[in-house]
């Protein structure tokens, strides 16, 4: 248990109170919970990431705040991605890639030397820009992988399946057809499988790493769409090419060059009067 | 290799351009239009008002260029405030002609006789060339993106709103002639009208300095008399 | 005859078309036919002997009269070879899990891709001697000649086949699965437990199909190690008769029964690859459609 800690810690204060050892602080039922408006927030601070020699993200500073939609935009090979894989511990999976510096989930350090990976990953949930149902898995054992796959014994299965389908707005399309295979979806349909297959882990945080860049305008609405409900119970942090879909969903936005955070304020401002002359040329698309 | 969104920005410039040329419009309507009070020119007075759809015309045109261009290419950030600008200003040049028009319409009106006041006259025209100026002004102000020449012309309009009250002042001391005294109440109108156009370049300057600086702050509103130096000050 | 502007294929173009088309095709029934005359052949010669008898009696050592089936070699083989999967496959799989899932890029784990693709290539003779003196020499095990030491040879010769196969058949599952699975916070031995292997089974089945029907017909390790055997026996610490052995005693006899006799096992052996083939070739084929 996690002693002397209020559970609103806001994400700018420092903990005070001494970290018991990972496998404790990682109990989940001692994470604060996240009622309406009491989310949990991500704050990154002095992030670097190697790929090998490559210094490919330089000092990064970052605050996603709770039940909000943070997007990362800029151009290729300005580090996005690669900063929310450091957000979830994915970067590290590359051969000779590795990341150094804090990334906090409220309080808790996931860089932390004795932090079960595993464990941040249950608590950060990804998506990825390719839908990726488990092709051997009917609709239902993809959303119940989660739990299968890290050993967690859930008590109602079917019951946590069912509510992650509804909660994506899927249940209606495949409630008569549940044990068909997951690959057999069209493309929109299975990238809101793969939502539900992160959500039934109940994470705090959802990832998304251009989750609709590979479908059709209708379904990147319905997941647009989406993402507006599912912030109200997770933190969101979305990497996205496509700066009018920042545009519409983002309640803060976040421009990076290079490897470089460049500025990062609330959407409205950022499209409307920039701060940055860089962020200026690439939200007018001036960049050659 | 060509800029990206080339033609964007090109159609952008383009729309600039067709705006701010509204303006040199609005200056033609405004030289003729006091030229035809000056002389008391009706014919002149007649081809003011009719010009005006001209005016109406570029209006409109921008307008829907505007919208288009916000359906199609989706401007942002200094981009989408020029655009916003540019929406302002057109209107504004719109509402400068229909205030020329409005001094036409009122030559015939006043008389066929020659003007009687020579102060008034005098000051009428002082004002019209300061309308004038002041138009010419806001033009390269946004043109050139000077926040310097915008705040100038705040400066400027007190002057204008001044010999608007001057002439309000004089054409109550006109004296008894019914004709001179009918003649003086036109021309308070038509200073009012100039007045108006003065007000409308302080808003064109208003929008530059929102361009620029991204900030909308109305400039301070010099028409009250106490805000007035005492040199001017007039006891109401 | 021209469409509207568009030229005609050239006289010249036709012809090469043709020569083309015309050598490809002998070089095809070129190929086929040395695969046709053995299976007639086989046929021809061997189908006359498949009689119930032939299945179910041993062969036995006799100078006259019928001279016995290939009982005990049939079942003899499939007992070596079982065994010889058992070993070869399993180990075969998880040397290609090693190498794919965890040893990637290592130099280790490009020595011992090198060693295996080196393996693949040893001839099966060097496998025969390798157990004869290693295991047959030295008597391990109580006996000389014995059905498991058989199977260790044929193990031997089946694992890089098995691991080869193996090891391109999970490259082929996409690494985004992998991801996927590792991103819902899974440990890496759940990944390939609950993910990699599920996807990769009819791939892998397939390849260790085709190594077992490899390991069916290899004559020289058995020779070596099994020797051979009339009586049908389930004792693999002992001698055991296999196809390819029978085989090898009866061609060389001087009795047409007997000669016969090798064309009938010979026709049988041929028939079982057959067999497993398809089966492979149906097994992956219902997984990809």
């Amino acid at each position: 248990m996690i002693p002397d800690e209020t559970t609103n810690q806001n994400a700018n204060d420092q903990p005070t109170a001494v970290r018991s050892p990972a496998p404790q602080v990682l109990d989940r039922s001692a994470r604060p919970a996240a009622r309406s408006g009491m989310g949990h927030a991500v704050q990154v601070r002095g992030l670097n990431a190697y790929y090998g020699q490559l210094h490919s993200i330089k000092a990064v500073d970052l605050d996603c705040p709770a039940n909000e939609v943070t997007a990362l935009i800029g151009p290729s090979g300005s580090g996005k991605s690669t900063v929310i894989r450091c957000i979830n511990r994915m970067h590290e999976e590359i051969p000779g890639a590795r990341a150094e510096g804090s990334v906090k989930l409220d309080d808790l350090d996931v860089y932390d030397d004795d932090i079960d990976v595993t464990a941040v990953r249950r608590l950060v949930g990804m998506v990825f820009q390719k839908p990726n149902p488990f092709p051997t898995m009917s609709i239902f054992d993809n959303v119940a992988a989660g739990l299968r796959l890290t050993g967690t014994k859930s008590d109602n299965l079917r019951e946590l399946v069912h509510r992650s389908l509804r909660g994506v707005g899927l249940w209606d399309e495949v409630k008569d057809r549940l044990n068909t295979p997951g690959i057999g979806l069209s493309g929109g349909q299975q990238q809101r499988l793969c939502i539900a297959r992160t959500v039934a882990v109940e994470p705090e945080v959802i990832l998304m790493d251009e989750p609709a860049s590979a479908l059709d305008p209708i379904s990147t609405l319905k997941i647009e769409e989406l993402i507006d409900e599912l912030k109200e119970r997770y933190t969101i942090v979305i990497v996205t090419h496509n700066m009018q879909q920042a545009a519409r969903i983002a309640d803060s936005t976040v421009f990076m060059l290079d490897g470089e955070v460049i500025e990062h304020g609330p959407t409205g401002e950022i499209f409307t009067n920039p701060k940055d002359e860089r962020t200026e040329r690439y939200v007018s698309g001036k960049f050659g | 290799m060509k800029e990206t969104r080339h033609q964007y920005r090109e159609a952008l410039k383009e729309l600039e351009r067709k705006t701010l040329a509204g303006l040199d419009l609005v200056i033609g309507q405004l030289d003729r239009a006091l030229e035809s009070v000056s002389y008391q020119d009706v014919e002149l007075a007649g081809m003011v008002v009719a010009d005006d759809d001209r005016i109406d015309g570029r209006y409109l045109e921008v307008h829907q260029e505007i919208l288009s261009l916000l359906a199609r290419q989706a401007p942002v950030a200094g981009d989408l405030r020029i655009v916003a600008a540019l929406l302002h200003t057109i209107r504004c040049v719109e509402r400068m002609g229909d205030q020329c028009v409005n001094i036409a319409k009122l030559v015939p009106l006043s008389g066929y006789e020659a003007p009687k006041d020579k102060d008034i006259l005098d000051t009428i025209e002082r004002m019209g060339r300061l309308a004038r100026w002041q138009v010419s002004q806001a033009k390269d102000a946004f043109a050139t993106r000077s926040v310097e020449l915008a705040q100038d012309l705040v400066r400027q309009d007190a002057d204008i709103n001044r010999l608007n009250r001057e002439i309000f002042k004089r054409a109550v001391e006109v004296g008894d002639d019914p004709d001179a005294r009918e003649w003086a109440m036109f021309m308070i109108l038509v200073a009012r009208c100039l007045e108006r156009v003065g007000d409308n370049t302080v808003d064109i300057a208003e929008q530059t300095v929102f361009v620029v600086t991204g900030l909308f702050r109305e400039f301070a509103d010099t028409t009250a008399p106490a805000t007035t130096p005492p040199e001017t000050a007039t006891t109401p | 005859m021209t469409i509207s502007g568009l030229p005609a294929i050239s006289a010249r173009r036709r012809r090469t078309d043709q020569l083309v088309r015309g050598s490809l095709l002998a070089g095809f029934v070129l190929a086929l036919i040395p695969l046709v005359l053995v299976i007639y052949y086989l046929i021809y010669k061997g189908i006359s002997t498949w009689s119930w008898k032939f299945f179910s009696t041993d062969p036995n050592g006799n100078f006259l009269g019928y001279p016995g089936g290939i009982r005990s070699a049939l079942l003899g083989s499939i007992e070596i070879v079982a065994l010889a999967t058992l070993i070869s496959i399993p180990i075969g799989i998880g040397v290609a899990l090693y190498l794919v899932e965890y040893g990637k890029d290592s130099p280790f784990a490009s020595f011992v891709r090198y060693l295996t693709d080196v393996q693949t290539g040893v001839p099966s003779i060097v496998f025969g001697l390798f157990v004869y003196i290693v295991l047959v020499e030295a008597k391990v095990g109580g006996t000389g000649f014995a059905a498991w030491k058989g199977a260790v040879a044929l193990a031997l010769l089946m694992f890089p086949v098995a691991s080869r196969s193996a090891e391109v058949v999970l490259l082929l599952v996409p690494a985004s699965l992998r991801e996927a699975a590792l991103a819902l916070g899974a440990p890496r031995w759940r990944v390939v437990v609950r993910v990699v292997l599920p996807t990769a089974r009819s791939g892998l089945v397939t390849g260790s199909l085709l190594a077992v029907a490899r390991g069916m017909g290899e004559t020289a390790p058995l020779l070596f190690t099994t020797a051979g055997a009339f009586a049908l026996t389930f004792n693999l610490n002992g001698q055991m008769n296999a196809m390819p052995l029978q085989i090898y005693n009866d061609i060389l006899s001087p009795r047409t029964e007997v000669v016969n006799r090798a064309w009938g096992t010979a026709l049988v052996l041929v028939a079982l690859i057959l067999i497993l083939n398809l089966i492979a070739r149906a097994v992956s084929r219902r997984s990809t459609a």
